[in-house]
Parts: structure tokens; C-alpha cells; sequence
């Protein structure tokens, strides 16, 4: 088979550099910021690991979900509700606690969005994850017991053996070694094997049904992950902002999410994260700048990115070849991967 | 005594809301593209028509001018930026959500984020059988049903509403034959768009004006289109007919918040086991 | 002299500036931060700063922007006579744009990055709740929050300045009863403020001899209301005392109006709706609407009407200055803090709010008002008025100020 690609030109390698500098500044940056900004950049960072979940799922596998703002609120009303009503505030217990509720709820999503019999439509898990979205924010805004629109607030910080991790640098550093884990954690994913059966259920997900894999079952697992990662950063988010409530739920938070991917350049995990800080930023300093009129800029802003470039910021910097990426072991590149920039629209 | 009121109720609602779903279904179904600004649509209707209304226009030629407004708004947008993304329908929900943004946010401003009321064209109600009936709702039934026979009739009885069909059901075959598919696009787009303005127009009498207006339509009437069916016109009726009467009725019988919930729950199951929705014709 | 005082305004902005640019390259500030109202003139001394956090954009702006216009009337007109403690007042605002998200960071920015003296804000208490606790716990900062809402706010530090469920009921169902009748039926959306209101209004209605006939909770967007019409019509309701709001409340006013509940004598109350919500609906949908607030603009008193004269010369008519939008709230905190500011002699946390519980406005927006001590709640004159096409006409003054009644030690 002829070798279409050779390791030559994937010695580039601008992903790397580009992760390895933004994962040293990440590292010092409370060095040099004053205080509000350290705290700006931490809750970038929990919600960079909420888009890199979003990112697995869209960007990897093809599956549309206007709804990671489900598992992140779920998870953070239940570390919540744990940290209020029965006051345990112990970092290990809540954040596992917070991963596992994205977990098993991401699943029973799927289970009713994702699989079964025949493959579903990526419009309806689209409109599904977002229905679900919209039904639990509007079922939490309702009830009660978890502060209806109030949501709880005032909870109490996250110990860690007696210790309390206010927000600041301590928490700074404990989210970002927590980014840092998830990331590799994907990195590795994404250029297994099993990134490779994703990778090619985002392109033609009927002919690696032919091939034999049960992709609804794969799809499950990406989602069901995807969950975990969401619920992980929804416990981080409650315990920083001090306080849930419903919009931590509802679609404006999810699409905002998917947003946030698409600015920074799904499908590269490292895109996710910057869109996420610069669409922040931009939102901050808009807002600074015209305080009735902001949403306005940014809608249009948003509305350029999307028309222009949609791969994203960091189509700036990478090539389509190396943001598609190659899999497996160095042994296996002579393997032509996917190019194109969409997937094709799957029959509903 | 009570089932006039309730039938009354779920027609006038349902009415509304096939107009607004009908602008959505054949959007979505010709170029696949989910259009998140389609609330917007119908505020744009019901601010054209208390603009109007404020320069002393009466509201009923507000009513007819919204439509037209919000055509060639829709037109505008399409040729700009709509167009480019019929290659990747995914991107264009993104697109249309950060026009919806904008849009949103731009009345909001222009109204000062309050609420405007618009008196109706026929005020007052009559009564059948010691029930009082809103003589606007009435009208906006019987408006709509008229709507509707015209659609029909231009659907079927034009060579343009052929076209149309055509690019429907089939859109790659439609192209293979010659249709012109940008124009027919562009026009089905504006059409749409000027079906939601009319929404608006009809809408603001009933209830208020305010930035928000379109915003709780817009998920229900994705689930609306496919739930009908995409590919046909009489599959959006339909569709809108079901999630209309459906969260028109169950406030009857339970309350209204849990009735509220239950409306999706139940279109999500209908999707789930029925994915071509109630009347399919499509053909990728 | 001059040159003296221009220096110090000046290298006190060179200083913000460069706070505000901070010292990571890469964040460059865009013109100078956040609004600032600053101060106009020279000044011998560092400003006060008070940070103003409000709904500018989101679906409660109508709200948040007479908030935030009342906020920098008083500011200018406090830096007219002087200043505070011979120091101007620097207004910060922020916009918590109706998202609790966001508010949050915004909030932080005020406390943390801008190291406000005092916060004022919030409208929805959705919004409370979210920024209470960066504000009072992790902030250090007092809060004034000035909405009417359902009270049960008890958190030291923090104080509300606009309406209790007591104030708005105590005085107003008695006048329901005589003006209206004994059958009430209570309509509400479905969140705290009526919840909680409605089990306070329960208690005034049946120890005055009133009774609740059906009480209904809906979404706040819902729009078929003609099963709760048919109940109201049917069983002889005289008083519908309605807690829906906007936009809902549009249509359940139309549709109450079409079945001919005024026309048959009922009398329709709504204890948020001021004069801007008369707009919602058509004038004569809601002939006969009685409210009860802290001020309306029909009082036409002459303070009031100065108030409004000079609001109006500096920001028309579009949002004007009302008692259900937390404007009046807002101009009545502002004015209890800048006394409490001056008893004390000092903006600090502990000393102003030691003042503030002593704390008395002898005139103002709908009369004097006193901070009741140890209640973080404020007694303040209550006035129902009753719509008449489309204007209001004050009916019925209290007798004195009112007692908010929360935060009572058992």
C-alpha cells in the first residue's frame, strides 16, 4: 500500500507546542495575576473541562449534544445537596461523587437518545439532549427541595482533611492538575484504537456498522464518559461559585458550551479550552465596554466565527491534516486517516 | 358545559402554534437546517407590528405588513449568511442561535426590556352559552385555517409550489433535475420566515410584546417537526397539531407545570419510537 | 493649588488604570474597566467606592436599568453637595445580565478586583441568592439588596430595602376586603416569591374574615389560563389577588377580562404591578387593578415629584422610575448608607452597618423610612392605589410606617 502519509510532516507538530505552551502558562500564571483574575481563571478552566467533554462527544465521535449542562448541573445539585443536608464537604468524596452522577445520568441519556435498536438520527440526539436539558432545568426551577429558582446557595468549601480549598491559587492548581489528567486521559483515547472506531463513526458511521461494530455501543460509552468529565466540572463549578441553581442545567449553559468549542476548533481538544478563555474574556471585557448593548457584539461575533471560520481558532494555526490527527502507534501511519473538515449529514 | 371553553382553547393555541411550526418544518426539511433564530422571527412580526402601531397605523395593516417585514429580513439573511451553510446544517444551528442572540438582544434594547401591550383588531369577546370567547382568538382561528388553504393551494395548485414539493422530498433529485434549488431555497426561506412574522403579528394582540416572546416556541417546535415528519408540509401540520392540542389539553387534567414537562417527555418518546415521525415522505 | 488636587484625581486614575491593566501582558484592558461614574472636579481624598450590580441586558433589564439610572442620579447628586465624608463617590457597575453565571464573576470583579466599599443590587432573588455569598461571606462587603420580595432574607450584613410580604399585605387585604369581597382566589407563578407570599397573604386574608378559595401555581410563560377563569367565574370570586408575572400575566389579565370578572364587580390585585406595568396590557383589561407598593408616582408629593422631574431630565421616559422595578429600593438604600456613612464617620463594614440599624430617612420616596434594628429590614410607608384608565389614583395611605415583620427573634 502506498505510504499517502509520512511521519515527515507530522513532525510539525503544532498541536503540541501549541498544548506545551499553554500548559506552562497555565502553570504560572497565578504568579502574576492579581486576585479576581486568578478566580476568572480558574472557573475557565472548570468550564474548559465541561467543553472538553462536549469536544469528546462532537468532535471524536460525531454526536451533537446540547445538553453537557445537564450532567454538570446534576452533579453539582448532588455534591450540593450532599454538602448542605448531610454536610460532608471532603473533596474526595464529592468530586468522585460528581463524576459518577454525569456518569449514570450521561447514560440513561443515551440509553433513551443513543441506543437501541435502530440508530437514532443525530437531529434527534440533538434535540433530545436539548429537550432533556431544558425539562430537568424547568423541573429544578419547580422544585422545592432543591431551592426552585433559587437553587442553594451558600454552600460550604471543599476540605481536604480538614483543610479547606478556598478559591485562589489552591484551587487554582487542584482544578488545573485535574484539567491536566482528564486531558491526557483523552489525548490517549482519542489516538487509540478506539479513537480510530470514532473517528470513523464520524465519518461514515454506517460503513463501520458493516464492519461489525456495534456503534450504538461505542456511541454509548463516548457519551456516557462524556458525562463523567461534564459531572466532574459541574462538582468543581458548584464548590467555586458557592451556590447551584437552575441555569447550571438548562440550554443556555449547554449551548454556550458547544460555543465555546466551536470558537476554540472542536475536534482537537486543545481548541475547546482556548475558545473557552477567549470567549470569557470577550464577554468580560464587552461588557466593560458597553454595558446595555454587549450581547448584541457577541451574537455578531459569534455569528463571524461561525460564518468564516469554522474549524475554529485554532484552524488558524493547524492544519486540517494535523487537527484530524493521525492513530495508533507511529508503526501504523502509513494508514490513510478521514479529510474532510464535516462529517456528512447522516440520514435521519 | 366546559368542553367549549377547552375546545376553544386548544384550537386558538394550536392555531398559533402551526404557523410558527409550519415556517420551521419547511426550513428544516428542505435544507435540513434547524433555524434557532425562528422565535426571533415571530418577535420581529410582533415588533413590526407595534412599531406601527406607535405611528398611529392601525394594527390590522400591522398584521399584514409584519409578514412582509420579516420576509425580507429573511431574504437578507439568507443570502448572507444562511446560504453558507447548507453544506454543514450542524454549523447552522450554531449560526442561527448567535442571529438569535443578536436579534434577541437588539429589540430587548430597542424596547428598554419592557413589556408593550397592542390592542386587537376586534376587541371584546362574545358569549355561547353563558361562555365568554375571545373575538380575537376566534379570528386568529379562522385566519389561520385560511393561511393554511392557501399554503395548500399553492403547493399544489403552482408550478412553484412544485418545486417546491419536489426540493421537499428530495432535495438531491430535485437538484439533479434542474430545479433551480438556490432560488426555490431562498423563497422557501423568506416563506417560512414570513409565516413566523405573521405568528407574531397575530400573537402580540393576545399576549404582550417583550424580547422573550419567541423564545418558548422554539423547542417545541423542533420536537413539533419531527415528530410530524420532515419532508412534507401536511407532516408539520400535523406535528403541530399534536404538541399544540397536546399543551393546550393536559393543564385541563393536571397542572400546569407537571403538564408542561409531560408535553416533551411525551413528543421525545414519540420521536424515539416512531423516528420518521407520524407522516413521512422523506427521501435523503 | 489647583495644580495640587488635578495631580492627586490624576495619579489616582494612573493608579486604577494600571490595576485595571494589570501586569499580564497578554490582558490588556479595553478603555478603562468596568462604567465608571467617576467623579467630577478635583477632590482632596480617595474615593469611596460603591459597586452597583444589576440586570442591564436579560429578560430583567426593564428592571435593572432605572436600577442602575436611580444609582447614578444619587451618586452625582451626593458628589454635588460634596461628596461623602469629603471624598467623592466612584460608582462601579456591573451588569449581572439576568444569568447567575455570570453575575457571579461580575460580583467577584466588584469585591475582589475593584475592592468596593459597598455593594448594592440584585433584583430577582434568584439573583440574591447567587451573590450573596460572594459578596457577604467570601467578600467581607455589606450588601443592600432593594427589591420587594417574599422576605425570610436574614443574613447579617445584609440588607433589604425594598418590600416585605408583611408590608405588602398588612394594610392591603383589610382594603380588599371592604373594597372588593371575602372570596379570594390566588393565581400565582411558580416560584418562591409567590409561594411564600401567598402563605403570609393566607393568614391576613383568613383572620380578617376572608377566605381562600383556590390557589394555582403555573409557569411563568404559560398562556392558557381559561380553566383557572372558568374556577374563578364560577364560584363566585370577588377577589383575585394574582401573583403571574410577565409574560404570562398578559394573558391571563386578557382572558380574566374577556369572561367579565370586573364587569360583574371583581376586583383584581397585583402587589408588583407599578406604573410601568401598566403597559403589559391594554388600559381597560385592567380598570379597577389595585396594588399596594411603597410609592407611586400618583402620591404627588413635592419631594417625589422633584425626585421624578430631575430622573426624567436626565433619562426620559422609556424606563422610568418605579417602586416594583427596585428603583425606589435602590434610592432608599443608597440614602440610608450614605447617613449610616456619615454617623459612623467611616466605610468600613462593621462600623457602617452598627450605624445602619440606628438608621432614618425623615423624608424620601414615599416618606421617611427606619431601618428596624437587629431585622436587616427597613419600615417604610405603604400606599394602594387603584388603576383608572390607565393612571393611578392613590386610595389609601398607610397610617405611619409599616413594620416588615421578618427576621423576628422568637
Amino acid at each position: 500500500m502506498p505510504r499517502t502519509h509520512s511521519t515527515e510532516f507530522s513532525r510539525h507538530h503544532v498541536l503540541t507546542w501549541i498544548e506545551l505552551g499553554l500548559l506552562a502558562a497555565a502553570l504560572i500564571l497565578p504568579l502574576f495575576l492579581s486576585d479576581f483574575w486568578v478566580l476568572f481563571s480558574t472557573r475557565v478552566l472548570i468550564l474548559g473541562i465541561m467543553a472538553l467533554s462536549f469536544d469528546l462527544v462532537w468532535g471524536y465521535a460525531g454526536i451533537l449534544s446540547f445538553g453537557q449542562a445537564l450532567f454538570f448541573g446534576m452533579a453539582g445539585y448532588c455534591t450540593a445537596l450532599l454538602a448542605t443536608k448531610v454536610e460532608i464537604t471532603s473533596v474526595f468524596v464529592l468530586l468522585p461523587v460528581a463524576a459518577l452522577v454525569g456518569l449514570v445520568v450521561a447514560f440513561l441519556v443515551a440509553a433513551i437518545v443513543i441506543m437501541g435498536k435502530r440508530p437514532t438520527s443525530f437531529a434527534f440526539v440533538a434535540l433530545g439532549t436539548l429537550t432533556g436539558s431544558y425539562v430537568v432545568e424547568r423541573l429544578a426551577r419547580g422544585w422545592s427541595y432543591v431551592g426552585g429558582q433559587n437553587g442553594i446557595p451558600s454552600l460550604p468549601r471543599l476540605t481536604a482533611a480538614g483543610y479547606e480549598i478556598s478559591e485562589g491559587p489552591v484551587f487554582y492548581y487542584m482544578t488545573l492538575a485535574l484539567l491536566v489528567l482528564v486531558y491526557v486521559g483523552l489525548r490517549l483515547l482519542v489516538r487509540s484504537q478506539f479513537g480510530l472506531v470514532l473517528a470513523g463513526i464520524r465519518q461514515q458511521e454506517r460503513r463501520i456498522a458493516f464492519f461489525g461494530y456495534r456503534t450504538q455501543n461505542y456511541k454509548g460509552i463516548v457519551f456516557s464518559l462524556a458525562g463523567l468529565i461534564a459531572g466532574l466540572s459541574g462538582g468543581l463549578y458548584a464548590f467555586h461559585e458557592g451556590f447551584v441553581g437552575p441555569g447550571q442545567l438548562g440550554p443556555v449553559l449547554s449551548t454556550q458550551v458547544v460555543l465555546y468549542a466551536l470558537f476554540g476548533g472542536v475536534g482537537t481538544l486543545v481548541g475547546p479550552i482556548l475558545g473557552t478563555g477567549l470567549v470569557e474574556l470577550l464577554s468580560f471585557h464587552l461588557s466593560q465596554f458597553w454595558d446595555t448593548g454587549w450581547p448584541v457584539i457577541l451574537g455578531l461575533m459569534l455569528l463571524v466565527i461561525v460564518m468564516f471560520q469554522p474549524t475554529g481558532l485554532i484552524g488558524f494555526f493547524v492544519s486540517d491534516r494535523e487537527r484530524v490527527g493521525s492513530f495508533g502507534r507511529p508503526s501504523q501511519q502509513g494508514r490513510p486517516t478521514p479529510h474532510s473538515k464535516e462529517p456528512e449529514r447522516v440520514v435521519p | 358545559m366546559s368542553a367549549i371553553p377547552f375546545v376553544f382553547d386548544v384550537l386558538a393555541y394550536s392555531a398559533i402554534f402551526v404557523l410558527v411550526v409550519l415556517g420551521l418544518g419547511v426550513i428544516a426539511s428542505m435544507m435540513g437546517i434547524f433555524n434557532f433564530a425562528h422565535g426571533e422571527f415571530v418577535l420581529l412580526g410582533a415588533y413590526t407590528v407595534y412599531t406601527l402601531a406607535q405611528q398611529g397605523i392601525p394594527v390590522w395593516i400591522g398584521i399584514l405588513a409584519a409578514p412582509l417585514a420579516v420576509a425580507i429580513v429573511g431574504l437578507i439573511l439568507e443570502r448572507f449568511v444562511i446560504r453558507r451553510f447548507y453544506a454543514a446544517p450542524i454549523v447552522a444551528m450554531l449560526g442561527t442561535y448567535a442571529i438569535a442572540l443578536a436579534l434577541r438582544e437588539g429589540v430587548r434594547m430597542l424596547l428598554g426590556g419592557q413589556f408593550y401591550n397592542v390592542v386587537a383588531p376586534l376587541v371584546g369577546s362574545y358569549s355561547i352559552a353563558d361562555v365568554s370567547i375571545s373575538k380575537w382568538r376566534t379570528a386568529v382561528i379562522f385566519i389561520t385555517a385560511l393561511i393554511m388553504l392557501g399554503c395548500y393551494l399553492l403547493l399544489t395548485r403552482t408550478s412553484f409550489g412544485l418545486q417546491v414539493r419536489a426540493s421537499l422530498e428530495n432535495p438531491t433529485l430535485a437538484r439533479a433535475s434542474g430545479i433551480s434549488t438556490g432560488r426555490v431555497y431562498a423563497a422557501t426561506f423568506a416563506f417560512g420566515a414570513a409565516l413566523a412574522g405573521l405568528a407574531g403579528g397575530l400573537m402580540v394582540p393576545i399576549y404582550s410584546l417583550n424580547a422573550d416572546m419567541g423564545v418558548p416556541f422554539l423547542i417545541k417546535s423542533f420536537l413539533a417537526v419531527m415528530l410530524g415528519g420532515m419532508g412534507s408540509f401536511e407532516g408539520s401540520i400535523v406535528g403541530a397539531a399534536f404538541v399544540g392540542a397536546t399543551s393546550a389539553a393536559l393543564p385541563w387534567a393536571i397542572k400546569p407545570v407537571v403538564a408542561d414537562m409531560l408535553v416533551f417527555l411525551i413528543a421525545i418518546a414519540i420521536v424515539k419510537f416512531r423516528p420518521e415521525g407520524l407522516l413521512s415522505t422523506w427521501r435523503k | 493649588m489647583q495644580n495640587d488636587y488635578k495631580q492627586k484625581l490624576q495619579s489616582y486614575s494612573r493608579r486604577l488604570f494600571m490595576q485595571r491593566a494589570g501586569l499580564l501582558s497578554g490582558m490588556v484592558a479595553l478603555g478603562g474597566g468596568s462604567y465608571l461614574l467617576s467623579p467630577k472636579g478635583t477632590w482632596a481624598a480617595d474615593p469611596i467606592k460603591v459597586g452597583i450590580a444589576t440586570d442591564l441586558t436579560g429578560p430583567i433589564s426593564w428592571g435593572g436599568i432605572p436600577n442602575a439610572n436611580v444609582a447614578k442620579m444619587v451618586i452625582e447628586d451626593m458628589n454635588a453637595s460634596g461628596g461623602l465624608l469629603g471624598r467623592p463617590v466612584l460608582m462601579v457597575l456591573e451588569d449581572t445580565a439576568t444569568n447567575e453565571q455570570l453575575a457571579v464573576t461580575r460580583v467577584r470583579k466588584l469585591v475582589t478586583q475593584d475592592k468596593v466599599d459597598v455593594v448594592f443590587g440584585g433584583i430577582t432573588s434568584s439573583m440574591r441568592n447567587a451573590i450573596k455569598d460572594t459578596i457577604v461571606n467570601r467578600g467581607h462587603t455589606l450588601y443592600i439588596y432593594p427589591q420587594l420580595y417574599e422576605g425570610l432574607e436574614c443574613t447579617r450584613y445584609l440588607y433589604c430595602t425594598g418590600p416585605t410580604p408583611a408590608q405588602q399585605c398588612d394594610t392591603f387585604i383589610p382594603w380588599l376586603i371592604k373594597n372588593g369581597g371575602k372570596k379570594f382566589y390566588l393565581p400565582s407563578a411558580d416560584y418562591v416569591w409567590p409561594h411564600t407570599l401567598n402563605k403570609y397573604a393566607r393568614k391576613v386574608i383568613e383572620a380578617s374574615g376572608g377566605e381562600v378559595v383556590g390557589e394555582e401555581y403555573f409557569p411563568v410563560d404559560y398562556n392558557e389560563y381559561s380553566a383557572t377563569v372558568n374556577k374563578i367565574m364560577s364560584n363566585g370570586v370577588n377577589v383575585v389577588f394574582n401573583t403571574t408575572i410577565p409574560p404570562g400575566v398578559a394573558a391571563f389579565f386578557k382572558q380574566l377580562y374577556e369572561a367579565g370578572f370586573s364587569k360583574k364587580g371583581g376586583r383584581l390585585a397585583c402587589v408588583y404591578y407599578d406604573e410601568n406595568a401598566l403597559n403589559i396590557t391594554p388600559a381597560h383589561e385592567i380598570e379597577g387593578l389595585a396594588s399596594c407598593l411603597d410609592y407611586f408616582k400618583a402620591i404627588n408629593d413635592p419631594y417625589g415629584n422633584k425626585v421624578q422631574e430631575e430622573y426624567n431630565k436626565l433619562y426620559g421616559t422609556k424606563n422610568p422610575l418605579t417602586a416594583g422595578s427596585a428603583a425606589t429600593g435602590m434610592w432608599r438604600g443608597l440614602n440610608l448608607w450614605a447617613e449610616s456613612v456619615k454617623a459612623a464617620n467611616s466605610v468600613k463594614r462593621e462600623e457602617v452597618a452598627a450605624a445602619l440599624e440606628k438608621a432614618k430617612l425623615s423624608e424620601g420616596l414615599g416618606g421617611g423610612c427606619e431601618v428596624v434594628p437587629g431585622t436587616w429590614h427597613v419600615k417604610m410607608h405603604m400606599y394602594t392605589a387603584v388603576a383608572k384608565n390607565g393612571k393611578y389614583e392613590i386610595v389609601e395611605k398607610s397610617k405611619g410606617m409599616v413594620d416588615p415583620k421578618e427576621c423576628l427573634k422568637a
